[in-house]
């Protein structure tokens, strides 16, 4: 029973991550219908920049204040590259096929990667221990507090995004350019803008999410943007792509799932197990679990 | 085919049959691999670039060919040229078998399904799947494809057996091209609800697609464990499928456009050697530059192949 | 009944809590050519989708030469001599007028699946008198000047006519044509009115929706009149003009497109 709890807790640290990374997305896509592959890059950058910003800016300070900043600076130079990212890459094919805007999706992604690999190297890099490694024991199971860290505040982080999203006038016209671009543009609705703002959140919460990573893994290598995006994707898809809820629900479910796996089956084979999940989930439920289906008119 | 392209393909063919007289060993390996990734490449343009369905998974149906091979000749004592059915057919059968439950998937969801299946192969392979996949560092010591008479373990030898293999892809492929089915294909990538009113079953047809790419794959899979002797997960990892996919999409839907991407992914690396470690830095740009320029890749695919007595509108016999 | 009867009992399409197609009864005798009109969103393409299988109808009955075609995938229906034509237009844009039209001939190719990768005699055979088929639907239609440029370079008006070409090539025993005349001018328009009478004395059954009432009037010899949905009105067309549930229908119908 002791191993549950501690892969619950585990998996909701876990999960916690995975959504902050697919919320990034799952509202691009919401919007421009485009899966950005190098999103999964960028919050693998953002453990980079946090750490350089600890090594030079902040002269490997560990005090809150240090820490804060770290976040705030980090979140907002990802969230900078984000804009250069769209503007370079995505604005320039709003009107192609699809299927180009994916191949450069991926470019921006091999660029990312490869930019991080030629900066810091191709060797695995350790994150500073920016949090005092303290954990608290309840009846058998360890929680640590970085674990509070990421879920509190990733929760804080969800609960803000939500009532942003269904509160504000901002967050009404994202939902309306996530139904129609075109409908809410005729509506008046600065459609540039909304996808700056969307590139803006989903980059800063990406950026938080690969701190987190940073932090609780310690080993960052510049190509991990891939496996952890990969996984914070399929979230994404799970809770139904473009669906902002979903990406929550789809990430804490993944988290959960692979810890469980890796307790309870063995850990070389959480990758397989994901994805065979995934591909139950679509099969049976092809839009995702709270994924709309969207008819064609013929 | 028009007469152009005939010299076209001409001139390829020949270029590549006296190639091996003016390279050494190791670039002969090189221009083996070149020939055995353009016959993945085209595979995988049977399901990207004909008809339409985002499959990022391609280096699964390789693996399946390469492994087949790797387990039947070490495991079984099959020599290499006998297993070359099986390691077409049973990629085919799990083309047909993974494709089904997946293939009216909307393209996003589609491209992530695939890259799932891949993932979970190649984890499969790495945990030794029955016993039989050799774990993470697959299987080695494979023997060489023996044809009787020739001195089958040249380098050179390798390269005009895969040669031969190009050939005999690119006359199917032909074949395809000028049939109901190879034009149902491309019916249904342009507009499947059209395509089912006029009366093609796309199901079928999308199933048919993955298990003829899948076939193709697994041939060069068989031809890579022979060139290699040894076959590993690594080298059919979702990462390579990705490789692929770009190749269709950057170099066009067309054998010059897979040709010339294969060339710049696989063959300017080994050229510039130097540059290494910048290549997927600069492929990146590649990628982004060509589908803002070029959004059809390359060297697109054309249309209006149509039997040139229908063009002349010549009185002929009625028989 | 008729032999190639097309016959709709009680035809019932809904989309969530809209009823599209409210009970609907038709029936279409072979030879005819029938007319199905009604204010915009009456639900006139739904019961074209309906029968040829795209949104197939929750309750009632869809027969056809007499067999229940109600469940079957739209590439069945057309193999059963039943083709369409879509109110916007859908070819395949990047290929040639002889390859859109080469497509009509999937249905009767002999061909199977092996001959993709290696060809036959049989095969051969069969493609050579496919292209032949198109040619002469090159002919019929008057686009064999346009045979190998892509249709989405042509003007809309030729890609109405290849759209038509295309589901002809088939050997239709019933052509549907969805809104054939929209976005045609008066001269395209009398060409299509031509064009839809050889195509009966051929004899093929032909059902139509359109908005432009001359055309209707001159075509049709029968009509269905669709309004919500439901029936209003069925007759021939002189009847139809008199008919006051119609006319309140319509309000002051407008003649052009």
């Amino acid at each position: 029973m002791d191993i549950f709890f501690q892969q619950l807790v585990n998996g909701l640290t876990i999960g916690a991550m995975f959504a902050l990374i697919a919320l990034g997305y799952t509202m691009v896509y919401g919007v421009m219908k485009l899966i950005n592959f190098a999103h999964g890059d960028m919050v693998a950058g953002a453990a980079f920049v946090g750490l350089a910003i600890y090594t030079h800016v902040m002269g490997e300070a560990v005090s809150l204040p240090a820490v804060i900043a770290i976040f705030l600076l980090t979140a907002v130079a990802v969230a900078f590259f984000g804009i250069i990212l769209e503007r370079a890459a995505y604005r320039p094919l709003r009107n192609a096929p699809r299927l180009s805007a994916v191949v450069s999706a991926l470019g921006a992604s091999l660029i990312i990667q490869n930019g991080i690999m030629l900066v810091w190297g191709p060797q695995m890099r350790i994150f500073p221990e920016l949090i005092p490694p303290l954990s608290w024991e309840f009846g058998g199971v360890i929680v640590s507090l970085i674990q509070f860290l990421i879920m509190g505040l990733s929760l804080l982080l969800m609960v803000a995004l939500y009532l942003f999203i269904e509160k504000t006038r901002m967050g009404a016209a994202i939902r309306a350019a996530s139904i129609d671009q075109d409908a809410a543009r005729l509506m008046g609705i600065n459609v540039d803008r909304i996808i700056a703002a969307i590139f803006i959140i989903g980059a800063s919460l990406g950026a938080v999410g690969g701190l987190f990573i940073g932090l609780y893994y310690r080993g960052i290598t510049f190509n991990m943007g891939w496996q952890y995006g990969l996984y914070a994707f399929v979230a994404a898809i799970m809770g139904g792509i473009g669906n902002i809820p979903g990406a929550m629900l789809g990430g804490i479910i993944l988290g959960l799932f692979n810890a469980f796996i890796a307790g309870y089956v063995s850990s070389t084979w959480a990758d397989a197990f994901t994805f065979m999940l995934l591909i139950v989930i679509l099969i049976v439920r092809p839009t995702g679990i709270l994924g709309e289906r969207v008819a064609e008119k013929v | 085919m028009k007469h152009s392209d005939y010299y076209g393909y001409a001139l390829f063919f020949l270029a590549l049959v006296i190639l091996p007289f003016f390279l050494d060993s190791r670039w002969q390996a090189v221009a083996t691999t070149f020939i055995i990734f353009t016959i993945v490449a085209l595979s995988q343009d049977v399901v990207l670039g004909k008809s339409g369905m985002f499959n990022m998974g391609q280096a699964l149906f390789f693996g399946l060919g390469a492994y087949t091979s790797a387990i039947c000749n070490t495991k079984f004592g099959i020599p290499l040229l006998a297993t070359v059915p099986l390691a077409i057919i049973i990629p085919a059968l799990f083309g047909i078998i993974l494709a089904g439950p997946i293939i009216h998937l909307r393209g996003d969801y589609l491209l992530v399904v695939t890259i799932g299946f891949n993932i979970v192969f190649v984890q499969a392979l790495q945990n030794n799947l029955l016993g039989l996949t050799g774990g993470p560092n697959g299987i080695f010591g494979i023997d060489m494809l023996q044809i009787p008479g020739i001195d089958s373990g040249r380098q050179s030898v390798v390269y005009y057996i895969c040669l031969a293999a190009l050939v005999m892809v690119l006359i199917i492929l032909k074949n395809l091209e000028t049939s109901k089915a190879g034009r149902a294909l491309h019916y249904f990538r342009e507009d499947p609800l059209a395509a089912e009113s006029i009366g093609i079953n796309t199901r079928a047809y999308k199933i048919f697609a993955f298990a003829f790419g899948a076939g193709i794959a697994g041939l060069a899979g068989t031809l890579y464990a022979n060139q290699y002797s040894a076959v590993s997960p690594e080298a059919f990892d979702f990462v390579q499928s990705v490789l692929f996919f770009s190749i269709v999409i950057v170099g066009g839907s067309s054998v010059p456009g897979i040709v010339l991407g294969v060339f710049v992914m696989f063959v300017l690396p080994e050229i510039f050697r130097d540059f290494a470690t910048w290549r997927y830095f600069i492929f990146g740009f590649a990628m982004i530059f060509t589908m803002i320029l070029r959004p059809c890749g390359i060297w697109p695919a054309t249309y209006g192949k149509v039997p040139a007595y229908i063009l002349k509108g010549k009185q002929h016999g009625k028989k | 009944m008729a032999k190639n009867d097309l016959v709709l009992e009680n035809v019932t399409k809904r989309f969530g809590g809209l009823t599209a197609v409210d009970r609907l009864d038709m029936e279409v005798c072979q030879g005819q050519i029938y007319g199905m009109i009604g204010p915009n969103g009456a639900g006139k393409t739904t019961v074209f989708n309906c029968i040829t299988g795209i949104h197939p109808c929750e309750e009632g009955r869809i027969l056809w030469k007499g067999d229940d075609i109600t469940k079957l995938p739209p590439y069945r229906i057309a193999a059963k001599g039943i083709l369409r034509t879509f109110q916007t237009i859908r070819l395949f844009p990047q290929m040639s007028v002889a390859e859109n039209i080469m497509s009509g001939r999937h249905v009767k190719s002999a061909q199977g699946w092996w001959h993709g990768i290696m060809h036959t005699p049989k095969s051969r055979r069969d493609e050579r008198e496919n292209w032949l088929k198109v040619e002469e639907q090159l002919e019929f239609f008057q686009l064999h000047e346009f045979a190998v440029q892509p249709v989405q370079s042509l003007p809309y008006g030729l890609q109405r006519r290849v759209e038509i070409a295309r589901a002809m090539a088939a050997e239709p025993s019933l052509l549907i044509l969805d809104e054939p005349a929209a976005g045609l001018n008066d001269k395209e328009t009398m060409a299509l009115l031509e064009l839809v009478f050889r195509i009966r004395e051929m004899g093929v059954t032909i059902l139509l929706i359109e908005h432009d009432m001359d055309l209707v009037m001159q075509l049709t010899e029968k009509l269905t009149v669709i309004n919500f949905g439901k029936k209003i009105a069925e007759g021939t067309p002189a009847q139809i003009q008199q008919n006051k549930d119609v006319i309140e229908a319509y309000l002051g119908s407008d003649d052009d497109d």
